[in-house]
């Protein structure tokens, strides 16, 4: 499909990322933005919310390791993450749709260009499958339950 | 003064919902003097035909159990919805979806191939599937339509009242119907059991360290689980946190932890997305290899945290847009 355009939707700490910058300018620059204060506070919740309403893709920028300004939220949200990637794997969805980068951008230049990076990569995807359906497989469903 | 009129009506469940009406006992004897059962197909002969002779909100409570997945529980889902003043959800397949509601992880298509082709106990050598309508000796066989996805049942008719549970426990069940019955029911759309969390009432609640933290996550059948400590806190995943009170904890006192029937506690949405940063908090990792390792121990994520409200969640309608 030449004219799908993946969404992203992106987090990001305003501890550790563009908060030199004035919000309104960098927004501009970066489409469903959602600047926070710690990605601690992201619940899974609000990522399944992103996905119902459209979204291909999740992107969450927290502070450095070691770094956090509430000791541990971004600590916190990596774990979250990884939880969330493996329930959406034992689903059949990929779980490239959702990232985590711990580092951080005071001017928040590279917003915009992470943003990018990973549309590119969720275009290779695709759009996000209406639900998750995997084929089973004889042998495998036997093996799984036991069987020889 | 004519009875009320009450119909109890099963649709996608295993029949363990009536068996769970059946189980307040005697008591049950003297609901069935106050009211006038006018449907009941577990237990009582009565026709849908009877159903549909009657003037629309002549019964005034239908007590439905099940989820919907054919054309046939949904006709008779709206049958009961017309002729009813109040719908009550009953059990987690009602409210849910319940566990039959996983089978939305596959497609029709891949249900159809399994049972009818694949399964390794099958044998049919002609290709037989199921279809609607079929031409037999001239006459025409129907079946009813088999669905692409089950539904709650909030999802085909409004409802009134909930109460979950798999099956949900004769107390609430009584309570439920005391409350029909003396006219003192809570706004329409409650939920018909307490709004806080199970751990609230969970007697292990106290055996929990200050801080809940563990470096594995296991299988309640690969340990030897301590029948007063937390599961959480012995690294067994427990939905507890994220789920209603109100079970009387009948898995807890089997030494087996909360598996989510009774669902989400008032005020949310989705109780498997609520129990991801629950269980995030307490591993206790922080390299990524490390949350890797542990978070790879959990089997079958969407199997667990799902495993009764799989249709009715968040998750299931991710990208229905």
């Amino acid at each position: 499909m030449s004219d799908y355009e993946p969404k992203v939707v992106c987090f990001s700490c305003k501890f550790g990322w563009g908060y030199l910058t004035d919000e309104d300018t960098l927004s501009r620059k970066i489409d469903n933005w959602v600047p926070l204060i710690c990605t601690g506070k992201i619940d899974a919740t609000h990522i399944l919310d992103a996905f119902k309403a459209g979204a291909d893709g999740i992107l969450i920028l927290g502070c450095p390791e070691g770094d956090c300004h509430y000791q541990d939220g971004n600590y916190e949200a990596k774990k979250r993450v990884y939880l969330i990637r493996r329930l959406l794997e034992s689903a059949g969805i990929e779980k490239e749709r959702i990232r985590i980068v711990l580092s951080a951008d005071p001017e928040g230049e590279s917003i915009p260009r992470l943003v990018d990076e990973m549309r590119r990569e969720l275009a290779k995807l695709g759009p996000a499958r209406k639900g998750p359906a995997k084929e089973r497989k004889p042998k495998e469903a036997i093996k799984g339950r036991g069987g020889k | 003064m004519a009875k009320p009129k009450i119909a109890i009506c099963w649709l996608g469940s295993c029949g363990g919902c009536d068996e769970a009406v059946v189980d307040i006992n005697e008591v049950l004897l003297r609901v069935a003097d106050a009211v006038d059962i006018v449907l009941w197909p577990v237990a009582m002969d009565f026709k849908y035909d009877d159903v549909r002779r009657m003037k629309n909100g002549e019964i005034l409570l239908s007590v439905v159990n099940g989820n919907v997945r054919n054309s046939e529980q949904e006709e008779i889902a709206k049958l009961l919805r017309e002729k009813s003043q109040l719908i009550l959800g009953f059990g987690a397949c009602a409210c849910l979806g319940g566990t039959p509601g996983l089978a939305n992880l596959s497609t029709k298509e891949n249900i159809f191939n399994w049972v009818y082709r694949d399964a390794p106990t099958v044998v049919n050598p002609n290709g037989n599937y199921p279809r609607v309508a079929s031409r037999v000796n001239g006459k025409e066989l129907t079946l009813p339509e088999f669905y692409d996805r089950v539904h709650a049942l909030n999802d085909i008719i409004d409802v009134d009242y909930y109460l979950p549970g798999c099956p949900p426990p004769p107390y609430l069940v009584m309570y439920a119907a005391s409350a029909v019955l003396e006219n003192k029911l809570p706004p329409k759309g409650s939920t018909l059991a307490p709004n806080r969390a199970l751990c609230d009432s969970c007697k292990r609640n106290k055996s929990k360290p200050e801080r809940i933290s563990t470096k594995e996550i296991r299988r309640i059948h690969e340990v030897e689980a301590d029948p007063d400590t937390c599961f959480l806190a012995q690294g067994i995943i427990c939905l507890g946190p994220a789920t209603r009170d109100g079970c009387g904890e009948a898995c807890m006192n089997i030494n087996i932890p909360c598996r989510g029937c009774f669902g989400p506690v008032e005020g949310v949405e989705d109780a498997g997305a609520k129990f991801i940063p629950a269980l995030a908090s307490i591993l206790d990792a922080e390299s990524d290899e490390d949350i890797t390792r542990i978070v790879n121990q959990f089997v079958d994520p969407v199997g667990y945290l799902y495993r009764f409200s799989l249709p009715a969640s968040m998750f299931q309608k991710k990208g229905e847009r």
